[in-house]
């Protein structure tokens, strides 16, 4: 039996996590049943979001690989949530398919309906924040994006300025200067931008200003409004699109290799992933299934009178047509404000089942469009047994925003990353629930390879302009 | 200026179609170059592969219907290593990358010695691809100023010492491959686009690689093509009036990605050479329609005239799946076919 503890840096320093009474009992109640242990590993890990798809204890089964022709046998995995200690852990063991309302089927993460959800949540988001009396931005860590900040802004505007002015003394520059922002977030971001790039064009007496062009992309209609409110003063430089960051080209290929700016910023988090796992030498994919325990399953159907089992498509009903018209389209719901309670309450119940199954070769998983899993090799073969997020949305977004960049353009992106791949052996990285989005942390060394494949340096630094957060800068630019 | 006499142009149809030098290198043969600098595939079996690939796109080249045809550079791990790190004098800081398509870091701790023929031993190449295809070939030569900006080096006070001593080493080789056979040796200056002020620097070295070489020679500046990007923009007038006093029978430029207003300066200033025209969009996967091509290529026929006109894409297919890259050449083919019907029944 293997036994590996993650949060190694919870075992020490101030109110260490107490390993062996957390394992105590899940050794004993392993002991007890009959499964074979030489085929049992017990994974640790310290879930630190407090809303997230797991319980305390899950079982997931390792499938053999299938060249084996049946001879081999399944290995189980236990995860233990170390923050969260369970009494009956034989009771959890034991769990079955009778304890869960399953909502689909087995499958890769990316394709998941947590991802249907999410993007539900940005679809519909003045309705989830009408109804929690919060904005989205409170649920961000420190309650604000780290997107604003004059300092920031003032740093970036100054090297575009002196890019610009070499490029001018070459008779080079474009004339339209373009600067695109992924995710606009409510758009403050993009004002900070414009009020000082203004300020300081006006100080520089460049006439930057009025050859700049500023595209806001958002997923979210309602966020995007929100934007152009904010930068209304600028509309005259401002154009703004409803976009799926995961493809950026289909609204903006016409900006080939033409935008100085690419900024970006808590969009990566939140964008489909599959997670790969390579266990024993051998790789496999995490195929996951969306479940509401069965008790949570019950109370949902019986408070909208309705049997127990049409729920699976009532959910799905949600999730392909939104609240308000659920709520014309299902008599079993009152109202928007009911359709959005039966949202809120599918979301906390939320979880994830899940399995590993073994990938034939990594080059018959495709990463993204043109992406073949092969880019995983030099990480995978560096790290030995890991898993790890792939980061599909994120690396799609980036594979389709490099080609968007001018020679002499530069990708800005802060969000969540993993910056080296032993960081997934020593802590959890999601997926957890932010409000009512999905969160993960990004790959980012599998950006930089794909990265420097494509000719770009991408480097990583703690974002400079805000103490003790989590967050790092992802810049990117165009290598030799 | 009036240049000097030059070689005869390569006997070639009219409308010659041609490419500018790199294939498509497949993923496996990515794996295995890198894998060399890892120790996962041994050089000996490199070797093997590259006979294979270049004879593979040979083959594609033919089937495409391309009348100059090149080895597609496969045995080259980017435009500057394969020559640089070959020449006596050039010191490899570190010879292990990461990845085979990075630059390695070279340096010249003394100035370069005077080369007898062919110091960079490229004869073995150009005939390995004279044995394996009787069409015309095109053998491409990285020119000395985008070389020298790969080299640290202390040891020229001028850096454009660097930039004359590395012609004289690659005229050195050229003497070396016409001995060998080679007929058309084609110049690419992939970084001059990115320091106009130093056009005339970069001709001054070019007239010193071709110096006593009877080939046909070819001059290829484009705005840079690695990783599928550009490297710069703007315009050729940059390479003008420098140009004229290249010693070269052919300028093979970029087009199609750019648009062609740049054929003004052509006519502007009497180009009268033979002009490569690039009529196929190397960073984009689409397959430009036939129709679209031919458009391309009469608008440089009405410029230069038929018989100066080479066709060809705007750089090197290295960057393109091997199935994107042959529909581009089949589709080049077949406008250029078109475009010789037209002229022959005016």
């Amino acid at each position: 039996m293997l036994v590996e503890v993650r949060p190694t840096g919870r075992l020490r320093g101030k109110d260490p996590v107490d390993v062996t009474a957390a394992l105590d009992p899940v050794l004993r109640a392993l002991c007890a049943g009959a499964v074979d242990l030489s085929r049992v590993r017990v994974v640790c890990d310290w879930v630190q979001y407090k809303q997230n798809f797991r319980e305390p204890v899950d079982v997931r089964i390792v499938a053999p690989d299938p060249r084996l022709n049946g001879r081999g046998a399944d290995t189980v995995e236990v995860a233990v949530d170390l923050r969260r200690p369970v009494d009956d852990v034989g009771a959890a063991l034991a769990a079955t398919d009778d304890d869960r309302m399953y909502l689909e089927d087995w499958g890769p993460g990316r394709r998941s309906c947590i991802w249907q959800f999410n993007g539900l949540y940005w679809s519909h988001l003045r309705l989830w924040e009408e109804a929690t009396g919060q904005g989205y931005e409170s649920a961000l860590p420190g309650g604000q994006s780290d997107a604003t900040n004059t300092d920031g802004a003032r740093e970036l505007i100054g090297e575009l300025f002196a890019i610009w002015d070499d490029l001018a003394a070459r008779q080079a520059l474009p004339e339209q200067l373009y600067v695109v922002e992924l995710g606009v977030g409510n758009g403050s971001q993009a004002a900070t931008f414009l009020d000082t790039f203004l300020e300081m064009d006006r100080a520089a007496g460049r006439e930057y200003y009025r050859r700049l062009h500023y595209l806001m992309c958002d997923y979210s209609p309602h966020v995007l409004e929100l934007a152009r409110a904010a930068v209304a003063t600028h509309s005259e430089n401002v154009s703004s699109f409803v976009l799926d960051a995961m493809h950026p080209m289909t609204a903006l290929s016409f900006l080939r290799f033409t935008v100085f700016l690419v900024y970006i910023s808590n969009v990566y988090d939140n964008l489909p992933t599959d997670e790969l796992a390579s266990i024993g030498q051998r790789e496999y994919v995490v195929e996951t299934r969306a479940y509401l325990p069965a008790a949570t399953a019950a109370q949902i159907a019986a408070d909208l009178a309705i049997g127990v089992d049409a729920l699976p498509a009532l959910v799905h009903r949600l999730l392909t047509l939104g609240p308000p018209l659920l709520a014309e389209a299902s008599p079993h719901v009152a109202d928007t404000a009911a359709a959005v309670a039966f949202w809120r309450r599918c979301w906390e119940g939320l979880r994830l089942a899940e399995r590993y199954v073994p990938l034939d070769g990594l080059d018959t998983y495709e990463i993204a469009r043109g992406i073949s899993g092969e880019a995983l090799r030099p990480l995978l073969a560096a790290t030995g047994d890991v898993r790890m997020h792939v980061g599909n949305g994120a690396v799609a977004s980036f594979a389709e925003t490099m080609p968007l960049l001018h020679p002499y353009g530069r990708l800005i992106c802060h969000d969540l990353f993993v910056t080296d791949t032993h960081m997934y052996r020593t802590g959890f990285r999601g997926p957890g629930k932010y409000d009512g989005s999905v969160v993960n942390w990004v790959n980012g060394p599998l950006l930089a390879h794909i990265g420097h494949r494509k000719g770009f340096d991408v480097r990583f630094a703690p974002f400079a302009h805000r103490a003790g957060s989590f967050v790092q800068t992802m810049t990117a630019q165009v290598r030799e | 200026m009036t240049p000097p006499p030059r070689a005869p142009l390569l006997a070639a149809p009219l409308l010659a179609t041609t490419v500018v030098g790199s294939w498509s290198v497949p993923e496996w043969l990515e794996r295995a170059k890198t894998g060399v600098h890892h120790g996962s595939v041994s050089r000996g079996q490199l070797a093997e592969m590259h006979d294979m690939a270049v004879k593979a796109a040979l083959k594609d080249q033919e089937l495409a219907g391309i009348d100059i045809v090149s080895d597609g550079e496969l045995r080259r791990d980017n435009d500057i290593d394969h020559i640089l790190s070959r020449l006596p004098g050039v010191t490899v800081r570190n010879p292990v990358k990461a990845y085979y398509f990075d630059y390695l870091d070279v340096g010249i701790d003394r100035p370069l010695p005077e080369f007898e023929p062919g110091p960079l031993a490229l004869a073995a190449d150009f005939a390995f691809t004279r044995a394996h295809t009787d069409r015309p070939i095109k053998f491409s030569l990285t020119g000395p100023f985008s070389l020298a900006r790969r080299v640290r080096t202390e040891a020229y006070a001028d850096p454009a010492e660097l930039v004359r001593a590395l012609a004289r080493a690659l005229n050195a080789e050229a003497r070396s491959l016409a001995d060998a056979g080679a007929e058309l040796i084609q110049i690419d200056e992939p970084f001059l686009a990115g320091y106009p002020e130093s056009a005339a620097l970069a001709v001054e070295a070019i007239n010193i690689v071709t110096e006593g070489v009877g080939v046909t020679w070819a001059l290829h500046v484009c705005y840079g093509n690695r990783y599928a990007r550009p490297l710069w923009e703007g315009h050729y007038d940059f390479l003008f009036p420098a140009v004229l006093d290249a010693r070269v029978d052919q300028l093979v430029l970029e087009f199609a990605r750019k648009g062609d207003a740049d054929l003004a300066l052509i006519a502007k200033y009497g180009w009268d050479r033979s002009l490569g025209v690039g009529v196929v969009d190397v960073k984009s996967e689409q397959v430009e329609p036939e129709s679209v091509i031919a458009h391309r290529i009469r608008r440089a026929v009405d410029v230069v005239g038929p018989e100066k006109v080479l066709v060809n894409p705007d750089c090197g297919l290295r960057h393109l799946p091997a199935a994107v890259a042959r529909d581009k050449l089949r589709a080049m083919v077949a406008a250029t076919h078109t475009l010789r019907t037209e002229l022959e029944s005016r």
